[in-house]
């Protein structure tokens, strides 16, 4: 206040500042970046916690590294379309089509190595090609044609169930064995006992976060998942931009695929929509809003690791697969619910 | 001045608009449908596959009059299709395996569809989840617990002929061997009746209240939160219906299934004219609607293409209706 | 002059951060029209919001036909007789005119709707105020001044004993006003008593009786209408703090560059045919009324809409704009009325607010060098005297005038030539409101011409060189500020144009 004669307009300001600066310096001492840090430690006790339980309910039984490598194999698929949808979910939108489309990729491609005798590396680049023409598909119905983001999901699920049934002829597929040609692709998530697939896995996710939180790419797509008009008015390309995050999202569903029959070879035309709740799950438990703008690749990796070990367990305890459908469920409901109030809180 | 503009812009409607709107042009698409059908293939144009059709629709327009509320209040229920199999699941595992008389079955279907509408309103209208994650949660929650109950076998409702199987005659009865679709009777009555309610009750005014501007419906002094969870009971209500004509139609529910029914149910919603951004729509362009779907998953085989073509097509579909939906707003904001 | 019917006394409230009302009375009397008036964010409107029930006070007492009251929401208000016609339409616009007037209390005929009735008995009203609207009307298809009129046909359709009228006037035209007043006085012969919230002087002194004036959140006096000046009025409204300085003259020179120039410009209903220039150095006030489609105009010059036709010409030459990314490549930049949704993302830092509009220029190589881009937003920090502990402060934390400071930073490293400041400083406290008109005026005498879009009349006439005045999409007038007035401005602002 430098020209302040006027004594209660005076006060009133310097009274507002005060407040103001209260209000700063208390955000000061619990600086965001360390609440996100705490919510990444509750996390990984949670992990630890579930793993311990398991344990002791098994009897045991579910110490074995063999479990963990199972666990694994679930979470390297499963954490790329976590990590994709991230992306999306940071613009503030929603792709619930990534399970299916990653059967339509792991269809598409391994019908063309078996039955058109397509080499190994082809079947690669064209199941990351099948994604990224989803991701495209999506991203420039949601981005240039305001179409919501949940319907062209819906759409692109339906169709790219569709399109797998229609390319196989309705047949399952199944990928070559270990040993046999081509079957490289499957030292991708294991060599010998070592799990190469976790550190391919790491890597993508630190290359995640990079793009992220170092990049334009990320720099836009957390703003205009904020507040997209604003970004917009500043004079950036929003449509663009906003297609890239779907882009990105079908580029890294194309790489899962990969590692889906990776673990598991065989692959059925007409499911897939159950991984969608589990994606979703890993993401916003690891801390990213629904409503858009936050998110936290590390945050989704832990996430991803703990439906991964949840699966497993499950299975361990005798349950079947229904089990965890319901739990994903509601776990979803409780990590958006409580973003829900948090952000209620803020306002 | 302004009096001749406000009476111009009142006047300025188009011949379409007063013939129904885009009602009408879906029942020209239905025929043109028809038509085109017939001329491909002389099988379509046998009783049986009119037989067929209707058989068809009647879970999906119920599920679409139901999920039509919601839609109407700017949210979306995606819970409809694998509830309606759950719904049926455990309303034929009570009348099978624990001897229940078919009514009863029948009632709890009912009584569980209403009991996840009322959790998918809670979820939506008092914890303020996005719609569309609410009810994909609850989607996945029927699907496994459906499965769970009957642990994990289909289920067959009783047969027409044996004890209990009355309730298939309610869709269908066989008169001289030939089979009449009288659920198509009950079909039109629900319409109409939807159709009041929507327009002439306290219910259907308020859900196209909030869908048209839910702050301002909350000042007037209005319930939204009752109205708002009450969307999405009528939803889960229809479901359970469309579960009761499920079971009657086809002879066995699988668990697991009904992915994709909403889909069905919403797109035949959205071609009838319900905006997807809330606050207008209609149940008889809703049902003009679900027929265009119907006709395309029934006659598309017809003419060589199996059902997985239905399914890519009827995504395109439903991306058209949209676009069409943001097209019209668009051109009403100008 | 009637019994008082409604008393607030020693109200007090406050929001995070802000004090929004600070101890104030109210007191309003059967049969007589009290004017509420205050600059923006005086605490009027939150005031009349504690009142209805929408707020809930922190302090104070509210008495109402003799009793003390507390509302908890807008409907137990209205069934009491207090209604408020707001200032923001609250309108269903898929629904009739019928169906919005009885909204939350339609007349019934065992379950079924009366749609009938609704239509007669909202006929029956709007004879009584002699208006003519279709209630059977789509109320989405109504022009913005018979929507207004819907909204009070509303209230007064509820028996009310207390009408809060919240700036009814602004949406309207001259006629619509005169529809308005005799409809006003009608209610006050009936005995009801009415608030009436204005900035237009001239209303104030043709239709009410008595003046509470607020001063941020602050009660400051009442004062009885046909006793007491403008000048008192104004002197009470607004303190003398903004009265500093007013412009006597323009300071631009004769033979300053055009630096832009707008031809025939149209887009949509609200902006027709509007032509204008503007010099380097220069700050061009928009002046008119709510509606009048200033802020239209500068969004379809900005590129933010579509524009129908109309050619723009930057330093000469003639440019297309077709979105915000080609007007901020002819340097042109636009700080928007509503900050928190068209300014800034609330949620980033000040940092990344500040580079928003200029990231490419803080790459290395494919990624963002945090360290240049922070002491850019320093240097603009230290410059433009923002207050927030480090730049890496989420923009939320701040106050709007500072939030405002980003914005502005925002274009300042885009190195724009032309800034259009739209309704700088609504939501602004005194203070930091001088502040912005300082930067304003050093940014101008820097050689940037300035389009400054503002409902506030004093503001427009401190701090432009030059006015145009707009009303219904038309510009109306152009004036040098040596010769504008308040009055020459609202005659030209509210002119009907045939």
């Amino acid at each position: 206040m430098s020209s302040g004669r006027f004594l209660t307009q005076g006060q009133k300001t310097r009274n507002l500042i005060e407040v103001g600066g209260r209000r700063v310096e208390k955000i000061k001492q619990n600086p965001f970046v360390k609440k996100v840090g705490f919510n990444r430690i509750v996390l990984c006790f949670v992990l630890i916690l579930m793993y311990g339980l398991f344990c002791v309910l098994t009897q045991g039984k579910f110490a074995g590294m063999q479990r963990i490598l199972s666990a694994l194999n679930y979470a390297y698929f499963l954490g790329f379309l976590s990590l994709g949808v991230t992306f999306v979910i940071a613009t503030g939108g929603i792709d619930f089509s990534i399970g299916p489309v990653m059967f339509c990729c792991a269809l598409v491609s391994g019908y063309s190595l078996t039955a058109h005798g397509v080499p190994m590396g082809a079947a690669i680049v064209i199941s990351i090609f099948v994604g990224l023409a989803f991701g495209l598909f999506n991203g420039y119905l949601v981005a240039y044609w305001s179409v919501p983001s949940f319907i062209t999901s819906m759409a692109s699920m339906n169709i790219a169930k569709g399109l797998a049934s229609v390319f196989t002829k309705t047949q399952s597929v199944s990928w070559p064995q270990a040993t046999a040609e081509g079957g490289w692709y499957r030292s991708l998530i294991k060599v010998g006992d070592i799990p190469v697939g976790l550190f391919i896995f790491l890597a993508v996710a630190i290359v995640c976060a990079i793009i992220l939180n170092k990049t334009k790419i990320g720099r836009y797509i957390l703003s205009l998942g904020s507040n997209k008009e604003a970004v917009r008015l500043s004079g950036v390309d929003v449509k663009k931009w906003e297609m890239i995050s779907y882009i990105i999202c079908g580029l890294l569903v194309g790489i899962g695929a990969i590692f889906y029959v990776a673990a598991y070879t065989t692959v059925q035309p007409g499911y897939g929509d159950q991984y969608n709740n589990e994606a979703i799950a890993g993401c916003v438990m690891g801390g990213t809003s629904m409503a858009g703008g936050l998110a936290s690749i590390s945050g989704t990796v832990i996430g991803v690791f703990i439906i991964a070990l949840l699966q497993e367990g499950i299975l361990a305890l005798g349950f079947t697969k229904d089990y965890q459908l319901i739990i994903t469920g509601v776990i979803v409901i409780a990590a958006v619910f409580s973003d829900v109030v948090a952000r209620r809180r803020k306002n | 001045m302004a009096n001749k503009t406000t009476q111009t812009a009142g006047t300025k409607r188009s011949t379409i608009d007063r013939l129904g709107g885009q009602k009408f042009i879906v029942l020209l698409v239905v025929i043109a449908l028809f038509i085109f059908f017939s001329v491909m293939s002389p099988n379509f144009r046998k009783y049986t596959t009119f037989v067929n059709i209707l058989d068809f629709s009647y879970y999906i327009t119920l599920m679409a009059i139901g999920v039509a509320f919601p839609l109407m209040t700017g949210g979306v229920d995606l819970s409809i299709g694998t509830g309606l199999v759950c719904y049926s699941l455990v309303g034929g595992y009570l009348i099978v395996y624990q001897g229940w008389p078919t009514w009863a079955g029948m009632l709890v279907s009912i009584l569980m569809g209403c009991a996840v509408g009322v959790l998918n309103g809670c979820l939506v209208a008092l914890m303020d989840l996005p719609p569309f994650l609410a009810t994909l949660c609850t989607c996945m929650i029927t699907r496994g617990l459906g499965s769970i109950i009957v642990g994990g076998f289909g289920i067959s409702w009783p047969a027409a002929a044996a004890e209990g199987g009355w309730f298939r005659s309610i869709f269908k009865i066989q008169v001289n061997g030939t089979n009449i679709p009288i659920g198509f009777i009950w079909i039109i009555l629900l319409v109409i009746l939807m159709t009041f309610v929507l327009n002439h009750t306290k219910i259907g005014r308020y859900t196209l209240a909030i869908g048209s501007n839910k702050e301002a419906t909350r000042l007037s002094g209005v319930n939204v939160k009752f109205y708002h969870i009450f969307a999405y009971v009528i939803s889960g209500f229809f479901a359970g219906l469309a579960a009761i004509s499920y079971s009657a139609i086809f002879a066995t529910v699988q668990p697991g299934s009904g992915a994709g029914f909403e889909l069905e149910a919403i797109g035949g919603a959205i071609i009838g004219g319900v905006s997807m951004s809330g606050g207008a729509g209609s149940i008889t362009g809703t049902l003009a609607g679900v027929f265009v779907i119907c006709m395309l998953k029934t006659g598309l085989p017809f003419i060589g293409l199996t059902a997985n073509w239905q399914q890519i097509i009827t995504g395109f579909v439903l991306i058209a209706a949209v676009l069409v939906d943001i097209l019209k707003r668009k051109n009403e904001k100008m | 002059m009637g019994e008082v019917i409604l008393t607030m006394k020693d109200i007090d409230k406050s929001f995070p951060g802000v004090h929004a009302l600070d101890h104030v009375d109210l007191e309003v009397r059967k049969g007589e029209v009290l004017a509420l008036m205050g600059e923006n964010g005086a605490g009027k409107s939150t005031l009349m919001k504690v009142l209805t029930g929408i707020y809930k006070k922190d302090s104070g007492t509210i008495t109402y036909e003799g009793k003390e009251v507390e509302f908890s929401n807008t409907r137990e208000a209205q069934d009491a007789g207090i209604v408020i016609v707001h200032q923001e339409l609250n309108m269903l616009s898929h629904l009739t005119v019928a169906q919005n007037i009885f909204i939350g209390r339609e007349f019934k005929k065992g379950i079924r709707i009366d749609d009938k009735k609704m239509n007669e008995e909202a006929k029956k009203l709007f004879d009584r105020m002699n208006i003519d609207i279709d209630p059977r009307e789509m109320m989405g298809r109504l022009t913005v001044g018979k929507q207004q009129m819907c909204e009070i046909a509303k209230a007064i359709s509820h028996d009310a004993k207390v009408i809060i009228f919240d700036e009814p006037s602004a949406a309207l035209t001259e006629t619509e006003i005169q529809e308005l007043f005799k409809i006003i006085r009608d209610l006050k012969e009936k005995g009801i008593g009415i608030v009436y919230i204005s900035h237009r002087m001239d209303e104030i002194k043709v239709i009410t009786d008595r003046v509470t004036v607020m001063r941020d959140g602050s009660y400051v006096g009442t004062l009885i209408t046909k006793d007491s000046t403008k000048d008192d009025i104004i002197n009470m409204m607004v303190g003398r703090v903004i009265y500093e300085d007013p412009k006597t003259e323009s300071t631009v020179p004769k033979d300053a560059p055009v630096v832009l120039k707008v031809e025939h410009l149209n887009a949509g209903k609200m902006v027709q045919d509007v032509s204008f220039e503007l010099h380097k150095g220069e700050i061009l006030g928009f002046s008119g009324l709510m509606g009048a489609g200033r802020t239209e105009t500068a969004r379809a010059l900005f590129g933010a809409d579509p524009m129908d036709s109309g050619d723009i010409y930057v330093n000469g030459k003639k440019v297309t704009i077709k979105s915000p990314q080609d007007a901020v490549k002819c340097g042109i930049g636009y700080l928007s009325e509503d900050r928190k949704r068209y300014g800034i993302v609330v949620q980033k830092s000040v940092a990344e607010n500040t580079t928003m509009a200029t990231l490419e220029q803080y790459m290395k190589g494919i990624f963002i060098d945090k360290k240049k881009e922070k002491e850019v937003a320093e240097k603009y920090v230290e410059s433009l005297a923002t207050k927030t502990p480090d730049v890496d402060q989420l923009v939320v934390n701040l106050s709007g005038g500072n939030q405002q400071k980003v914005v502005i930073a925002k274009w300042l490293t885009r190195d724009c030539d032309i800034l259009i400041f739209d309704e700088p400083t609504r939501g602004i406290d005194v203070g930091a409101k001088n502040e912005i008109y300082k930067l304003m005026n050093s940014l101008a005498a820097e050689g940037k011409a300035i389009i400054m879009i503002s409902s506030e009349m004093t503001e427009i006439l401190r701090m432009s060189d030059r006015i145009v005045v707009m009303c219904e999409g038309k510009k109306t007038g152009e004036l040098d500020i040596s010769e504008a007035t308040q009055e020459n401005i609202m005659n030209m602002a509210t002119r009907e144009i045939e």
